[in-house]
C-alpha cells in the first residue's frame, strides 16, 4: 500500500460498500431486517454468517440442501462424509428431510483422523449408516422435536429430543447449537456431538500431526 | 556467522518501514491512570493489525479489546477480547505486539488494551479506531481486481478445486509474471498445478528456472487443512500484479513456485489423505503415489534451494505459527543450520514486530510427533539439500485467542497468519540468498564425499531456544536408536533386475511404480553393469539412498546389496578397470582406464594420471583429485562433484539419459568441454572453478 492515491481509493471503495446507515440519510427506514423470516437459535449462531454476510440463513433458505450445507462454516466433515456417502441422494427427489449436522469440533471429538479418513476412503456402508443417524424425513423444527420427544432417524433409532435452558438435547449426548436452518424440503439443526453407533476413536490427548 | 547479519536485518527492516503504513496512535491522549496501558498503536497489513503498546510494570498479561464501529466511530457491535498477550514468545518479551486477526478485512474496529495483574484488571487504554486492509488489489484493475472464492464468500467457503483453476488460469492469462504448469494428475484425475512466478516473466524452462534458486511453497498436503493453501493464492495474485518494489525485487531475484493442492482428491471430499487413504505427507520418500511423485519430480526437474510445507495443527496449546526443520540426521548439517536460521533467526524476530508468535513445533503435549521419518516432506526436502520448514497453523484458539471452532474468523485468522509467514519466507530467502546458496553447495560436497555415518530414523536434537526465554518446549530429542546407525556405510547398492524393474503392488490400487522409475524420479545416477543395478553413494542424496535401499531402511523400497569398496590404500602402477570397481581412500599411482560396460566410483581417492572412460557404464568421482586430464566419452553415468582435476575435463557424446551428468564444485585446472553429450551436464546450481575455457555444453558451468 505504498501507493497514497490508491490507498484513498480503498477507503472510499470500503465505505460506500459499508452497509451501515449514512449519518446524513434523511431516511429513518433501518436497512431490510432479512432474518425474521429464518430465524436460527442457539449459542453458536452469532460465529456463523449472519444479516447479509454470504451464506446468512435468509440466503441459505431458497438453496437445495446439499448446496446450503457447503455454506455453514463448521460443517466441512458433515457435509463431505454426506455428500461421499450418498446418504442423502439415495432419498427419492423431493423427500423432505431434517438434517442434524454435527459440527467439525464434534467430529474432531470423536474420530481419530486414521479412523476417519478410513471411514472415508474405505468403508462406505458404515459411513452411509453412520450419516443415516443423522437424518429424519419431514422436516421438523427444533420445536417441533422437542415436542414429540423421540424422532426416528433414517438408521431405525430412535432419538430422545429434551428441553434444556434455551436449548434442545438430542440423545442426551449432543446439544443444538444452531437450530433451525431452513433449505429447499429441509430443515438444518447443527449439534455439538455425533450420533450413530460408531465407537469413539479420538483419544484426550489425540492431536493432528504434520 | 550464520546467525550475525547485521547489514541484512538493517536492509530488512528499512523495507518494512518504507512498506507498511504508518501506524494508527490513539488520539486525544488523556492523562494515564495508573497501570494504564499507554502508547497503543495500531498497524494494519493484509488481514491482520499489528497492536503495540507501553508496557505496564506488573502485568501479568494484556487483554485486547476490538469493538465493530461504523464510519463514525459509535459501535456496530458488543466489545469482544480477541486477544491476551503475555511474555510467552522467544524474543522480545519487554516489547508487547498483538497480530489481530480473524475480522472481515476492509472492515472498521476500535480497539482498546488493559493490563492485569494476575487476574485483576487494571484500566483500559484510550481507544483507537481504524479501517482495516480492505482485501488485495484494485477492485477497478484488471488482474488486481481477481478474488478467490474463500475471499468472496467471506471465508465460509473455500475455494473449490474448480474455482482454483479458473482463479490460477486467470492470473497466467492476465499476467506476464506468472505461468501455471500442471505437474501431473491426482488418483481421480484432478490436475495438479503449479504457479511460476519471475519478473518480468519467469524463466521458460525448469532448468532455467532452477538456475533463479527458487523457493516453493506447498500449500495443501492435507485436505482437511486448508488455511494454508488460501494464503498461497492470495499471495500468488499479489506476486502477479503487485506494483510494490519490495515485489518486483523479489521477484527479480528467483522464482516463486507455488502448488497450491498437491491432493485435490483429498481436499474435495476434506480429509487428510488423498483418495486412497494413504496420508501423502507420509510418503514423499516412497512416492507411491502420482501426487506425492509428481512433487518430487518437480523438486528434481526445477530445484528450489528453500521451502515451506503448510499444515494444521490440533495442538491447542501451541503458539500461533509452530515451525519445524528437517531434522533427519542424514540430512547435512549446513542445510539443518540454515533452515534453524530462518526459523529461529529471521521468523521469531519478524513474528515479534507483527505480533505473531512463532515457535517452536513441539509445544505443549507435541510428545508424539516432529520426529525424523524421511516420508514427511521437511526431511525429505532437507535429504535433498534444500532449506525448509513446516509451518503449523494452529487450529483452534489456543491459549491468547477465543476458540471459535471452524468459523469464518478462526479461519481468516490461519490463513493471514500463514500469508504473513510465506511474505517473510520470501523476504528471507531474498536477505540470505548467498547463505543459502552457500548452505547447499556444502551440503551437496558433505553428502557427496560419503563419509560419516549413516542413520535410518533419528533426529538431530532442537535445543529449547536460549534466554532470556525459552519459550515453548521443544520437540522430543528422537535420538537414533543404536539398531538404527550404520557406522560403516557402504560405498553403493546393488540391485538385481528383479528389484529394480519389477512390477509393484504398492500404488494405488495395488499397482505401484517400479523401483527405477522412483530412482528416476529423484534423479540419482544409477550405473548398469553386466551384473546388476548400483546405486552409488557418493552423490547430493546420499543421505536418502540407504533409507530406501538398505535392507535396514524402516520405509525401505526394496533390500539392496552394500557394495563396499574394493580398492584402498596405494597402488602403483596403471590400472585397468573392469566391471564395477569402488575406491575408497585410495592413492592410485598410474594412468586409470575403466574399460568398456566397467564402472568407477570413488571417494577420498589421489590419482596421478590421466583418467578416461570410452563406453563405460559409469564415472562417479568425489572428493578426490586427477592430476591429469580426465576424459570421458559415450558413458552411461556420470558425476563429478568437488574433485580437482589438475589438467583438462572434456565429456563427450555420453548418454546419460533423463539423468543428466552433474559437474559440481570442482576444480579444474584446464579447459572443460562439453560436446554431443545426449542431455547437457548440469552443476546443480554449485559453479565450478575452471582455469581455462568452458565450451559447448559447459560454457554455463
Amino acid at each position: 500500500m505504498s501507493n497514497p492515491s490508491r490507498a484513498l481509493h480503498l477507503v472510499a471503495v470500503a465505505l460506500l460498500l459499508t452497509p451501515v446507515a449514512c449519518t446524513t440519510t434523511t431516511d429513518p427506514k433501518p436497512p431490510r431486517d432479512t432474518t425474521s423470516a429464518t430465524q436460527v437459535t442457539g449459542p453458536l449462531c452469532a460465529a456463523l454468517p449472519t444479516g447479509t454476510d454470504p451464506g446468512n440463513p435468509s440466503f441459505l433458505a431458497d438453496q437445495p440442501v446439499d448446496q446450503a450445507l457447503r455454506w455453514i462454516p463448521t460443517l466441512t466433515t458433515f457435509e463431505a462424509a454426506l455428500r461421499t456417502s450418498g446418504a442423502l441422494t439415495d432419498l427419492p427427489t423431493g423427500t423432505d428431510v431434517t438434517i442434524l449436522a454435527p459440527s467439525d469440533d464434534a467430529f474432531a471429538a470423536t474420530f481419530s483422523e486414521d479412523n476417519w479418513d478410513d471411514l472415508m476412503t474405505r468403508h462406505t456402508d458404515q459411513l452411509r449408516t453412520l450419516l443415516k443417524a443423522h437424518l429424519i424425513t419431514g422436516t421438523h423444527t427444533i420445536d417441533d422435536l422437542v415436542t414429540a420427544g423421540t424422532t426416528a432417524t433414517l438408521d431405525g433409532t430412535t432419538v430422545t429430543v429434551t428441553r434444556t435452558g434455551p436449548t434442545a438435547r438430542l440423545a442426551d449426548r449432543a446439544d443444538a447449537v444452531c437450530a433451525d436452518y431452513r433449505a429447499t424440503n429441509a430443515r438444518i439443526h447443527i449439534i455439538n456431538a455425533v450420533l450413530g453407533a460408531l465407537p469413539k476413536t479420538a483419544g484426550d490427548t489425540d492431536e493432528r500431526a504434520h | 556467522m550464520r546467525h550475525q547479519r547485521p547489514l541484512a536485518i538493517a536492509v530488512a527492516t528499512l523495507l518494512t518501514l518504507t512498506l507498511t503504513t504508518a501506524p494508527t496512535p490513539a488520539n486525544a491522549q488523556s492523562a494515564a491512570a495508573p497501570n494504564q496501558v499507554t502508547n497503543l498503536t495500531i498497524r494494519q497489513a493484509d488481514g491482520y493489525a499489528t497492536l503495540a503498546w507501553q508496557p505496564v510494570d506488573g502485568a501479568t498479561d494484556y487483554q485486547i479489546e476490538r469493538t465493530a464501529v461504523d464510519a463514525t466511530g459509535t459501535p456496530t457491535g458488543a466489545p469482544t477480547i480477541v486477544g491476551i498477550w503475555r511474555p510467552n514468545r522467544q524474543i522480545n518479551q519487554q516489547a508487547p505486539t498483538f497480530a489481530d486477526a480473524g475480522f472481515n478485512p476492509g472492515d472498521t474496529f476500535q480497539w482498546r488494551v488493559r493490563a492485569r495483574a494476575g487476574t485483576t484488571e487494571q484500566p483500559y487504554s484510550d481507544p483507537v479506531v481504524a479501517t482495516t486492509t480492505a482485501p488485495w488489489g484494485n477492485p477497478d484493475t484488471p488482474g488486481e481486481q481477481l478474488r478467490t472464492q474463500w475471499e468472496t464468500a467471506h471465508a465460509a467457503q473455500y475455494t473449490s478445486d474448480t474455482d482454483e483453476y479458473a482463479y490460477t488460469a486467470a492470473i497466467d492469462a492476465l499476467s506476464d509474471r506468472v505461468r501455471v504448469v500442471e505437474l501431473g494428475r491426482t488418483v481421480q484425475n484432478r490436475p495438479i498445478n503449479m504457479l511460476v512466478i519471475g519478473y518480468p516473466t519467469p524463466a521458460t524452462t525448469p532448468e532455467a528456472v532452477a538456475a533463479t534458486a527458487p523457493v516453493a511453497i506447498n500449500c495443501n498436503v492435507h485436505g482437511n487443512e486448508p488455511g494454508d493453501r488460501e494464503a498461497c493464492l492470495i499471495m500468488a495474485r499479489q506476486l502477479a500484479f503487485s506494483t510494490d518494489p519490495r515485489i518486483t525485487d523479489l521477484l527479480s531475484h528467483t522464482t516463486v513456485l507455488i502448488v497450491p493442492t498437491i491432493n485435490g482428491d483429498g481436499r474435495a471430499n476434506n480429509t487428510r489423505g488423498n483418495s486412497t487413504g494413504q496420508d501423502l505427507n507420509r510418503d514423499y520418500s516412497l512416492i507411491r503415489q502420482p501426487e506425492t511423485a509428481a512433487y518430487i519430480k518437480m523438486v528434481r526437474d526445477y530445484r528450489p534451494v528453500a521451502g515451506y510445507d503448510g499444515h494444521e495443527f490440533g495442538n491447542s496449546r501451541a503458539g500461533d505459527l509452530p515451525m519445524l526443520p528437517p531434522r533427519h540426521q542424514n540430512v547435512a548439517q549446513p542445510i539443518f543450520d540454515q533452515s534453524q536460521d530462518m526459523i529461529e533467526g529471521h521468523m521469531y524476530t519478524k513474528g515479534a514486530e507483527a505480533g505473531w508468535w512463532a515457535c517452536p513445533y513441539g509445544c505443549e503435549g507435541g510428545g508424539n510427533v516432529g520426529l525424523s521419518e524421511e516420508t514427511i516432506l521437511r526431511n525429505t526436502l532437507g535429504l535433498k539439500n534444500v532449506a525448509n520448514s513446516l509451518l503449523e497453523l494452529r487450529s483452534s484458539g489456543g491459549q491468547t485467542r477465543p476458540d471459535e471452532g471452524n468459523t469464518a474468523n478462526n479461519r481468516r485468522r490461519k490463513t493471514y497468519s500463514a500469508l504473513w509467514t510465506f511474505h517473510q519466507f520470501l523476504d528471507y530467502h531474498r536477505a540470505d540468498r548467498n547463505d543459502i546458496l552457500t548452505s547447499r553447495a556444502e551440503s551437496i560436497e558433505i553428502q557427496a564425499a560419503n563419509t560419516g555415518r549413516l542413520v535410518f530414523r533419528g533426529s538431530r536434537p532442537i535445543p529449547a531456544h536460549p534466554a532470556p526465554h525459552p519459550g515453548d518446549s521443544p520437540p522430543p530429542l528422537d535420538a537414533p536408536r543404536a539398531d538404527l546407525i550404520l557406522d560403516n556405510a557402504p560405498c553403493a547398492y546393488k540391485l538385481t533386475d528383479e528389484q529394480y524393474n519389477g512390477a509393484r503392488t504398492d500404488g494405488p490400487g495395488g499397482v505401484g511404480t517400479t523401483v527405477a522409475q522412483r530412482i528416476a524420479a529423484h534423479g540419482w545416477q544409477v550405473i548398469k553393469t553386466n551384473d546388476g543395478w548400483y546405486v552409488p553413494l557418493n552423490q547430493p542424496e546420499r543421505g536418502l539412498i540407504p533409507l530406501l535401499l538398505d535392507t535396514q531402511g524402516v520405509e525401505k523400497l526394496t533390500d539392496g546389496e552394500r557394495v563396499y569398496p574394493t580398492l584402498t590404500g596405494r597402488r602403483n602402477g596403471p590400472l585397468t578397470v573392469t566391471g564395477f570397481t569402488c575406491a575408497a581412500d585410495a592413492t592410485i599411482n598410474g594412468p586409470v582406464t575403466v574399460q568398456p560396460g566397467a564402472a568407477l566410483v570413488a571417494t577420498a581417492t589421489t590419482i596421478s594420471g590421466p583418467v578416461s572412460a570410452n563406453r563405460a557404464a559409469g564415472v562417479v568421482l568425489a572428493d578426490s583429485t586427477v592430476n591429469g586430464p580426465l576424459q570421458i566419452t559415450t558413458t552411461n553415468a556420470i558425476s563429478i562433484i568437488d574433485v580437482t582435476i589438475a589438467g583438462p575435463a572434456s565429456l563427450t557424446g555420453n548418454t546419460t539419459g533423463t539423468t543428466a551428468a552433474l559437474l559440481a564444485g570442482n576444480t579444474i585446472r584446464g579447459p572443460l568441454n562439453c560436446t554431443a553429450n545426449s542431455t547437457a551436464p548440469t552443476n546443480l546450481g554449485v559453479a565450478n572453478t575452471v582455469h581455462g575455457p568452458r565450451t559447448n555444453q559447459c560454457a554455463a558451468l
